[in-house]
């Protein structure tokens, strides 16, 4: 079915880009905002705007029912919902689903399927994608120490119970496993009511990799390659980059299968992302998640690939699939995404809401900017503090890198605290120059040297 | 006269709202202006105005059928009301009602005189009905949405004259 009007359900710079995207494939488009983003550049490039309640998402953008509602009141058949705030609930999906709206992402069931972790390692499972080697519940201090010898050292002791780190301990050999693990079930106890406990494989030196996938919705899965987004603090992603150079190119291959396979399985539909940890020393993968919607980094795999993922999504969900194959689709070069936050890194990257007086970002050649802040633009304290995501392409890394260095070099940013100056230094450090990274650099290696230099 | 100026159609819509008119309309060169305090009045010239149907089909358009400086509800949103007239505005993005049920007669009606907690209106979304009251005792002035009008967060639906 040919869409017509197409509801943008999000705000930032993602709004913008789906705003326009949408224009360009002659669709009309909506904005449903809150009432801090009803002067937004997106509000005043979309046809209409509705303001859905005030500023707070918990009243305006994470409503399902307000948001579908507005996609209905104002004629729209399709809705867009970005990242973030609703865009993984299979609720908003399930209410397009149920009115007549054509929602530009995957299935109900299928953010179900995917958004279940338990469910999800199953489903990686039988698609043969490898999960983090684990065992069952362990009884005794023994069973542990079998087990951690079959999943080979050193192992991550986890609680059954718990969850976002806690009571997680690292065993190196079978003396500290000894050593350990009863203190482990103890702390279980007391924190979880549960002592139950299982060792999980530990992965000294990790990169985050994933890739991105787009589901044709007729049981095609294309991928555009992978990502590397190692850096990061707080599990807060801060520079991405494709293709993920460091990795052997059969790996990367390896990589690009398991990812297609795990979500032809379920005949996926439109955007995703396979999230997978890779092992450095053991030059091995192993399965963390799926992202059922288009991500903020999604525009590197655009750079190389020469592709618009968002019109894309677009004309997928309007029954209007690319005809390309996954042979058309040729990477090119190398491209670095940096995070620019309003947020302050001598002060614990604490936000920083304001007006920005001054907006000079960087411009030419391989330079691109996702963003939807001007001059006079204020950076609102309700919602992320993200301001602009800063691309360069070229025709390697090292180019890259260097065109990175020039672009954050001559961004100016005047009246609210950036990360600016930390990114000009990361950009600068031997260690992302060479590509020595792993996913605690930033915050083992770098951050306290950065902090003692006072800078 | 030189060409008219937003600055001047501003002015002429405070000086209506602040008056006792009930109706305006100016005609200079290139722009004809009508506003009324009643909800749904048409103008003369519009009316007479030939209908230009399209030829084919069109989906409804996509802009809103009332323009953001008519006074129809969206003056008042930025908030030049009458000095001791209250406007209650919509809590969230919603289908105005103004009667509890179809056919059932309507909450309030013009002139009429309600306490904080009387009901006003429906706001619905996706089937689910919220009333909003008052809010202040006074009497009831202006109605400024058509019911069953789609009405966003803010927007004024009411008008009332406050009164102890």
């Amino acid at each position: 079915m040919p869409l017509r009007r197409v509801l943008i359900a999000n705000r930032g710079e993602i709004a913008l880009r789906i705003v326009r995207a949408a224009k360009s494939l002659g669709l009309e488009t909506v904005l449903a905002a809150s009432a801090a983003d009803r002067d937004s550049l997106a509000a005043r490039e979309a046809d209409r705007v509705v303001t859905l309640g005030p500023a707070p998402a918990r009243a305006s953008y994470l409503d399902a029912n307000l948001v579908v509602h507005a996609a209905r009141s104002t004629g729209c058949d399709a809705l867009h919902p970005g990242y973030g705030f609703l865009s993984e609930r299979a609720v908003l999906a399930r209410l397009c689903e149920e009115h007549g709206i054509v929602f530009v992402g995957p299935s109900s069931d299928a953010i179900e399927k995917v958004g279940d972790k338990l469910a999800a390692r199953r489903l990686a499972n039988v698609a043969g994608v490898a999960t983090t080697p684990g065992s069952q519940q362990l009884a005794t201090v023994e069973e542990a120490v079998a087990a951690a010898e079959q999943i080979g050292f050193p192992v991550l002791i986890k609680a059954s119970a718990g969850g976002g780190g806690r009571g997680m301990v690292i065993a190196h050999d079978a003396a500290s496993l000894r050593d350990d693990f009863a203190r482990a079930a103890a702390e279980a106890k007391e924190a979880f009511g549960d002592g139950a406990l299982f060792l999980e494989r530990y992965v000294e030196r990790a990169r985050h990799v994933e890739v991105q996938v787009m589901g044709l919705g007729d049981g095609r899965v294309l991928h555009f390659g992978e990502r590397d987004c190692s850096m990061q603090r707080r599990y807060q992603k801060m520079i991405e980059e494709a293709p993920a150079a460091a990795l052997p190119a059969p790996t990367r291959r390896r990589l690009h299968e398991a990812a297609v396979a795990l979500l032809a399985s379920i005949g996926y539909r439109n955007a995703g992302t396979v999230e997978l940890l890779y092992d450095i020393d053991r030059d091995d993968f192993y399965f963390m998640e799926v992202n059922a919607r288009i991500q903020v980094e999604h525009p590197v795999s655009e750079m190389i690939c020469g592709v618009d993922l968002i019109r894309l999504q677009l004309e997928i969900a309007g029954g209007a699939p690319p005809r390309f194959a996954q042979d058309d689709i040729v990477q090119h070069g190398h491209a670095i995404e940096a995070r620019i936050l309003a947020e302050n890194p001598q002060r614990g990257f604490l936000p920083s809401p304001g007006r920005i007086v001054r907006w000079r970002p960087p411009q030419g050649e391989g330079v691109r900017l996702d963003s939807a802040i001007e001059e006079g633009s204020v950076v609102s304290p309700y919602y992320d503090s993200m301001i602009a995501k800063l691309i360069v392409h070229a025709a390697d890394r090292r180019r890259a890198v260097a065109r990175l260095r020039d672009a954050l070099e001559a961004f100016e940013v005047d009246g609210v605290a950036t990360n600016i100056a930390l990114l000009r230094a990361i950009v600068g450090h031997a260690d992302f120059i060479d590509n020595r990274l792993d996913t605690r650099w930033l915050e083992n290696v770098f951050l306290p040297h950065h902090g003692q230099q006072g800078g | 006269m030189s060409e008219i100026k937003l600055q001047d159609i501003e002015a002429l819509l405070e000086t209506f709202e602040a008056s006792s008119w009930s109706e305006m309309t100016v005609k200079v060169e290139g722009l004809e202006l009508f506003v009324s305090k009643t909800p749904g009045a048409r103008s003369a010239l519009l009316a007479a105005a030939p209908a230009d149907a399209p030829a084919a089909p069109a989906p409804p358009p996509v802009l809103s059928a009332e323009p953001r400086a008519s006074t129809n509800g969206g003056a008042f949103r930025t908030g030049a009301i009458p000095d001791g007239w209250v406007a209650v505005r919509a809590p969230n993005l919603g289908t105005f009602y103004r009667s509890p049920k179809p056919g059932a007669p309507p909450y309030v009606k013009i002139g009429q005189r309600v306490e904080p907690t009387t009901e006003l209106c429906l706001i619905e979304v996706m089937k689910l009905f919220t009333s909003v009251v008052a809010g202040v005792s006074g009497v009831v002035r202006q109605i400024l949405v058509e019911d069953a009008e789609l009405v966003e967060f803010d927007q004024a639906l009411f008008l009332i004259e406050a009164r102890a």
